[in-house]
């Protein structure tokens, strides 16, 4: 009975741990489906320009605060037109209550044409001027599908743009909240003592701050006549500053359970070094904790984010983000004149789901030896 | 089974338990059927995996929402079909009529209430009882388990008794609507020796009073032998031999019966040639432990010592057994020895050298001669490293080996050492089974050609069949590379397979030590008389008194 090995089978290949996570993962339908809005909200962020008719900063100052258009095929005589089309909005104002009324007007119709020739976008340093879709620029054509903003910018294309910045800061922060929580966290538990003890108190102390004053306090401090890029990268330090802490807390603890295993105390009885231990035992074995933690603290930080610059403390003009195009209607009447102009509030509460989604499909895929 | 004169009790027949799992569909068991006759003790005996449990369960009803139980089954309990009744109904009948104890006693009861509590709830959802009453019957409840000091015991909380205490509070509440079955799946696996012994006892004279039933549900051969009428030996899902136990164990007809039987560990270790020079040796080693506690301004520490004073000498080719039950210090003293941890206090030497004031870069090269396998196989392992690297990592670390292919070669030698095929080096620890994967553990260690090993418990975590294969394996190993072992272990039955000397360790003092056969064979000291004779006897004989002090 001392045949060794009897049920593995020499043929099948060996899978890696990701390549297992892989598969569990792909079995895991809500979390993919979330890992697909995720990819098409990163890919529209990215390529932004592209998907949108307008730059968010172009005015159109005959349309200010224009309702949405929607996209039809079919026309008043009910003929079937390939092409997609909006009709051009005609004006009305009440002659009671002196308020705008807008109604379709059937005599305008704008064919949508697509990879049209737009204004100038940059990627990577190129310079591109094809857009996805759009209508004609001459004779007065215009397309608002989420309509316009007070001054008669184009919600939609903000919006897509807003995407990018958003989601840039969501990344940015928890990329480097993340490094700076596993150095922390990771030496903190592998050390211990007094080092252990003194950052442990730090991260206490940082962990006692009451958040928002302290946002806000932060903001305050920021140059009010700064550059926007300038604020934002400001912005994305305080939010890193008061979401490493927490995060080097569980690397710590998940460090020192895995130091009380017996695989690292066999490799300190081969006489490997202390690097060796953390590089090649210890820290690997925590990756997959880190990737959920990162999935589940994006859509967090996108809500932060949306939060503060709809209070108007966050992200500056002319940079657009989902919150700062909210705070537009941080008044009630114009909320009431333009309730499209929530449009953001949609994509927040898509991503932030897509985001959820994906990180309780990777929770459930990393740990692939509990299944059988 | 012959049992025409007897009454059945309970009556099972075709039972068959399927889960359905991603890739298709897993048959846990399949067609057993067996009958229980009243007042006696039915063993169900396999290895892990082998349905045994899920058997059980599926008696009464306790299986979980996914489990498909097939169409014919049939569970007829004194003349009542449990098949196809309600939760409801089958409420009434568990606890009352047929009771369980598990395993685990740390988990299996509520620690937000206290053990009388549980008892008086479990009295009242059967009987109609009020509380005064059903509080005096759980106190007659923990003295007929006999916990000392009942009436303390009755408002404690389960965290403030020991395991085997625990053990009999669920004990307790098994027998508290005095049932006509009781189902005890490995009710003493968690437990030290000497505790099991008294609860197998217990039960056995509960099951007297009461004329209980029991199913018995174990690994453990040794139990079975001295505790059951009847026995079950399932493998695979499937009763694959059946009969008395005294018939069964000394004529077992089935392969797989007989390999069980014959895995018990025998043999004695082969007799040193002359006076080895010794290889490790451990003088008045201390290891204390210091235990904070108190408020952030009132700090106290407080030391544990966790071995005192310990002498220990191991030769060259001999082994050395440490034997204690949980909390002894084994473990400590172990890892001690050969400075993974560091000890307060005496002198270590291997060979010549003293290595207990060394540090931690001048130990290195200690570290190819002293090596180490540990008792879960499943933590000791790195999942994220393929076998080879997991064998070679001693080699890369300490320069062994001039190339990458001359390392592989060792890996190979020495994965060929532990019987595993060398082709295995490229696969991951998860893709082994529990004995694959202590081979894999011990070939990390012999790769290195240690002279020195320190084994803690290196086959507690398996089956029987698997242990007994690592035994050999650690026997040949021995005599081919003439090793000097440290054996720590709670098994008595290892360590007198294996080891010339022995060391009875109890709360970090050594209690007795000599060679095997005489320490095992005719222990001096009380301690040791009744570790012996819970590893041999198993059912403890006294009831209490002798026993007790360790408790």
């Amino acid at each position: 009975m001392s045949v060794a090995n009897p049920e593995i089978q020499t043929s099948k290949a060996s899978l890696t741990y990701w390549e297992l996570v892989k598969r569990r993962f792909l079995r895991n339908r809500y979390g993919i489906f979330g890992t697909i809005i995720v990819l098409t909200v990163v890919i529209i962020g990215i390529l932004a320009p592209f998907f949108s008719p307008y730059t968010p900063i172009r005015t159109d100052k005959d349309r200010q605060y224009f309702p949405p258009q929607s996209i039809h095929f079919f026309d008043e005589e009910g003929s079937f037109h390939i092409r997609p089309f909006v009709y051009g909005l005609g004006e009305e104002m009440d002659p009671v209550t002196y308020e705008f009324t807008f109604a379709p007007d059937p005599e305008q119709q704008f064919p949508i044409q697509f990879f049209v020739e737009g204004e100038s976008w940059d990627f990577l340093g190129l310079e591109f001027k094809t857009r996805l879709f759009g209508v004609s620029e001459a004779d007065g054509q215009y397309l608002y599908l989420f309509g316009t903003d007070n001054l008669g910018r184009d919600v939609y294309s903000r919006m897509l743009i807003g995407t990018r910045v958003t989601l840039l800061m969501a990344f940015l922060v928890v990329a480097i909240a993340a490094l700076i929580g596993v150095i922390v966290g990771v030496c903190s538990g592998y050390f211990a003592g007094t080092f252990d003890l003194v950052t442990q108190r730090f991260v206490e102390f940082m962990g006692a701050f009451p958040d928002l004053p302290l946002y806000l306090a932060l903001l305050a401090l920021l140059p009010r006549r700064a550059d926007a890029v300038l604020v934002f990268i400001m912005f994305a330090g305080i939010l890193v500053l008061l979401r490493w802490a927490q995060f080097s807390r569980e690397i710590r603890g998940m460090v020192i359970s895995i130091r009380g295993l017996d695989y690292v105390r066999a490799a300190e009885a081969v006489g490997a070094s202390r690097p060796r231990i953390l590089f090649r035992h210890i820290v690997p074995n925590t990756t997959s904790q880190i990737v959920v933690w990162v999935t589940y603290q994006l859509p967090d930080v996108i809500l932060l984010e949306s939060f503060l610059s709809f209070l108007g403390v966050g992200v500056q003009p002319p940079m657009v983000s989902w919150g700062s195009m909210l705070n537009q209607i941080l008044d009630f009447q114009s909320f009431n004149a333009a309730p499209w102009m929530m449009a953001p509030v949609g994509g927040i509460i898509l991503t932030v789901l897509a985001f959820n989604a994906m990180g309780d499909g990777l929770r459930d895929a990393v740990d692939p030896y509990s299944d059988k | 089974m012959s049992t025409n004169s007897e009454q059945i009790l309970l009556k099972a027949k075709d039972i068959e338990v399927g889960f359905p799992i991603i890739e298709g569909f897993v048959q846990a068991v399949r067609g057993v059927s067996f009958e229980i006759v009243q007042g006696k003790t039915l063993a169900l005996v396999g290895e892990s995996g082998s349905g045994k449990s899920v058997t059980a369960r599926a008696l009464m009803g306790m299986l979980s929402e996914r489990a498909v139980v097939g169409k014919s089954a049939s569970v007829e309990f004194s003349g009542q079909q449990l098949i196809g009744l309600s939760e409801e109904q089958l409420q009434k009948i568990r606890g009352s009529a047929i009771s369980m104890i598990f395993q685990e006693p740390m988990t299996s009861l509520n620690p937000l209430y206290t053990v009388g509590n549980q008892i008086i709830e479990s009295i009242q959802a059967h009987r109609k009882m009020p509380k005064k009453e059903a509080r005096s019957e759980a106190l007659r409840l923990l003295q007929e388990v006999q916990i000392p000091n009942p009436e303390a015991r009755l408002d404690q909380y389960p965290h403030q008794l020991s395991g085997g205490q625990r053990q009999r509070v669920m004990i307790a509440l098994a027998i508290a609507n005095e049932p006509k079955l009781l189902i005890a799946d490995e009710p003493t696996t968690a437990l030290d020796v000497t505790i099991q012994a008294q609860i197998l006892r217990l039960i056995k004279d509960l099951q007297v009073k009461y004329g209980m039933s029991v199913l018995l549900i174990t690994h453990d051969l040794n139990v079975v032998r001295k505790t059951s009428e009847q026995i079950c030996v399932m493998r695979n899902g499937e009763i694959v031999e059946r009969g008395l136990t005294e018939e069964v164990f000394t004529n077992p007809q089935h392969p797989y019966t007989k390999h069980l039987i014959q895995s018990e560990p025998k043999g004695a270790p082969p007799p040193l040639q002359g006076e080895p020079p010794t290889s490790l040796q451990g003088d008045k080693v201390r290891v204390v432990f210091k235990i904070r506690h108190g408020s952030f301004f009132n700090r106290k520490t407080e030391d544990l010592v966790a071995v005192n004073d310990v002498s220990i000498k191991v030769r060259q080719s001999e082994s050395v057994g440490v034997v204690g039950e949980s909390g002894s210090g084994k473990t400590t003293l172990g890892l001690a020895l050969i400075r993974l941890i560091s000890s307060q206090g005496g002198e270590i030497l291997f060979g010549d050298r003293r290595i207990d004031n060394v540090d931690r870069k001048d130990l290195r090269d200690l570290r190819t001669s002293v090596q180490v396998v540990f008792q879960d196989p499943f933590s000791s392992l790195n999942p994220r490293m393929i076998v080879r690297q997991i064998i070679a990592e001693g080699l890369v670390v300490n320069n062994i080996g001039s190339s990458d292919a001359d390392r592989d070669e060792m890996v190979r030698i020495a994965l060929k050492d532990v019987q595993m095929d060398p082709d295995v080096m490229d696969r991951f620890p998860h893709e082994f089974s529990g004995g694959q994967r202590q081979r894999i553990a011990i070939a990390r260690a012999m790769v290195m050609k240690p002279k020195f090993v320190l084994l803690d418990e290196p086959t507690s975590a398996l089956d029987l069949s698997i242990q007994a294969q690592i035994i050999d394996l650690l026997k040949d190993l021995r005599d081919k590379h003439k090793l000097s072992y440290l054996f720590i272990s709670h098994d008595l039955k290892v360590i007198k397979a294996l080891c010339h000397n022995v060391l009875v360790m109890q709360h970090g003092n050594v209690v007795e030590a000599g060679p095997t056969d005489q320490v095992l064979v005719n222990p001096q000291k009380e301690y040791t008389k009744a570790l012996v004779n819970a590893a041999f006897e198993v059912v403890s004989d006294q009831p209490q008194s002798a026993s007790q002090s360790f408790n």
